[in-house]
């Protein structure tokens, strides 16, 4: 319980530090990108990988979101969540635009100008969790069965639409809607279970 | 074309919309109902940490080191943008559209500052003549108004004492007074003087008790014979016994040489 206090309470320190920095690099201070990467760039790699499967394109993308980060500083809306979840936002969007791109599939944003800070792709908010809350959602995904998990995995991993899960499982679409708001119904209850 | 979705089927969408695995029109549509619908807005924000934690849970890989040179690298030479960017091939024109503008209008801007400070010059110049000008009018009005207060101080004073001037045998028509103050001065009043030959004037005395002549001054009267004339005895004039206007020629003589036009004794 303690550890998740403290651990709360680093966050929240954390977050003050990225809001510090992207005011930093408004002002054309290099340091503070490097700071925002240091912090973030495991995990925003580790997702990019996840998505594009090839190390060389998540590099990529990576320089894509910290490129675009450092052009939007000035525009990024603090009332729309900590720098870490506008960071997640862009990567994965990113990385999805790239994997899109490689299916052939038009993108968001493909031929237009980099996207807004609120971007069309993922536009709904999203929000970290404590490492303790995480590893519950793993457990929890982990335990679903295969016919709920991998069309969630499909759809947040592959951007790919529910009709095309559907055909490539073979499996009617509103029952692909159904499995995928069921087990997206089932993490968020583990994330809401008291810490043990 | 589908028909329109209630309530319940759109909250059944919220999940999906939550991780943004729904296609474009179906995003659309939810996303304007949950702006407007609390009850899906409050699903929503349930779910935000999900789609947050399903990034946070893959397998972590730490960066290639060189990447953190490469991303910093790239952004090496770029300021970051301003808020408000132009966007896309125009950019540089409307740029070098905007610094023409901004150029042009700069010169203009010198060239109107200039005639501006011409014009504010000029009119510095007037302002400070007509100071000066008043300056000189007020110096003179002072002058004047000490002038005009000099005798009354004189015909004020407590110590003032009146000496009736007769007109003599030369002048037996004229008559004057002399209002002497021993600290502050004597002023003589005339009238009736004749008119001055050329290369004469008049000269204004005091006769000490002891008959020596002291010359207090000349005396110019105007067209119409008459004087009015404030001389500063204050320092070292003896006190009259009789104070006396004679005629003497041009520019005056330390003893009286000629005829005496007014006399007056001091009692």
């Amino acid at each position: 319980m303690w550890l998740a206090v403290l651990s709360t309470i680093a966050d929240a320190s954390l977050a003050d530090a990225d809001r510090f920095a992207l005011q930093r690099m408004v002002r054309g201070d290099h340091a503070a990108l490097g700071e925002v990467y240091d912090r973030h760039a495991r995990l925003l790699y580790s997702l990019a990988l996840r998505i594009v499967g090839r190390q060389p394109d998540a590099e990529d993308v990576l320089q894509e979101v910290f490129t675009q980060v450092w052009r939007q500083a000035a525009r990024y809306d603090t009332a729309r969540g900590t720098v870490a979840g506008w960071l997640v936002v862009l990567t994965r969007s990113r990385a999805l635009d790239r994997l899109r791109r490689e299916r052939g599939e038009a993108t968001v944003d493909i031929d237009g100008p980099p996207v807004d800070v609120v971007d069309p792709g993922t536009s709904v908010d999203l929000q970290l969790v404590t490492a303790e809350q995480a590893a519950r959602v793993r457990v929890a995904l982990e335990a679903l069965p295969d016919a709920q998990r991998v069309p969630l995995e499909l759809g947040y991993y592959e951007g790919l639409s529910q009709s095309a899960i559907a055909a490539r499982l073979g499996v009617p679409l509103g029952t692909i809607k159904t499995r995928m708001r069921q087990a997206l119904l089932r993490l968020r209850d583990a994330l809401a279970e008291p810490t043990p | 074309m589908t028909p329109p979705l209630d309530h319940d089927a759109l909250r059944e969408q919220v999940a999906l919309y939550a991780i943004g695995a729904l296609e474009a029109g179906e995003r659309a549509v939810v996303a304007s109902h949950v702006r407007g619908c609390a009850e899906c807005a409050a699903e929503l924000a349930t779910l935000a940490p999900v789609s947050g934690a399903m990034a946070q849970i893959v397998t972590q890989h730490d960066p290639p080191a060189a990447l953190r040179a490469r991303v910093l690298s790239s952004i090496a030479l770029s300021a970051p943008a301003p808020p408000r960017r132009l966007a896309g091939a125009w950019a540089p024109w409307l740029a070098a559209a905007a610094m023409l503008v901004l150029a042009t209008g700069t010169a203009f801007y010198a060239a109107e500052l200039r005639a501006r400070i011409l014009t504010l010059e000029g009119q510095l110049r007037v302002a400070l003549d007509r100071v000066a000008d008043g300056e000189r009018r007020v110096a003179v009005a002072l002058r004047n108004a000490a002038d005009a207060e000099a005798p009354l101080a004189v015909l004020w004073a407590p110590d003032v004492r009146r000496i009736d001037l007769a007109g003599q045998p030369a002048a037996s028509r004229a008559s004057g007074r002399a209002f002497w103050s021993p600290t502050r001065g004597v002023v003589l009043t005339a009238a009736n003087l004749p008119p001055l030959p050329a290369g004469r004037t008049y000269q204004l005395w005091f006769v000490t008790a002891q008959q020596t002549p002291v010359s207090i001054g000349l005396v110019k009267p105007d067209a119409n014979g008459a004087v009015r004339r404030l001389v500063d005895t204050r320092g070292n004039f003896p006190e009259p016994a009789a104070v006396a206007v004679t005629i003497e020629p041009d520019g005056g003589v330390p003893a009286p040489t000629g005829d005496k036009y007014l006399v007056g004794l001091a009692h």
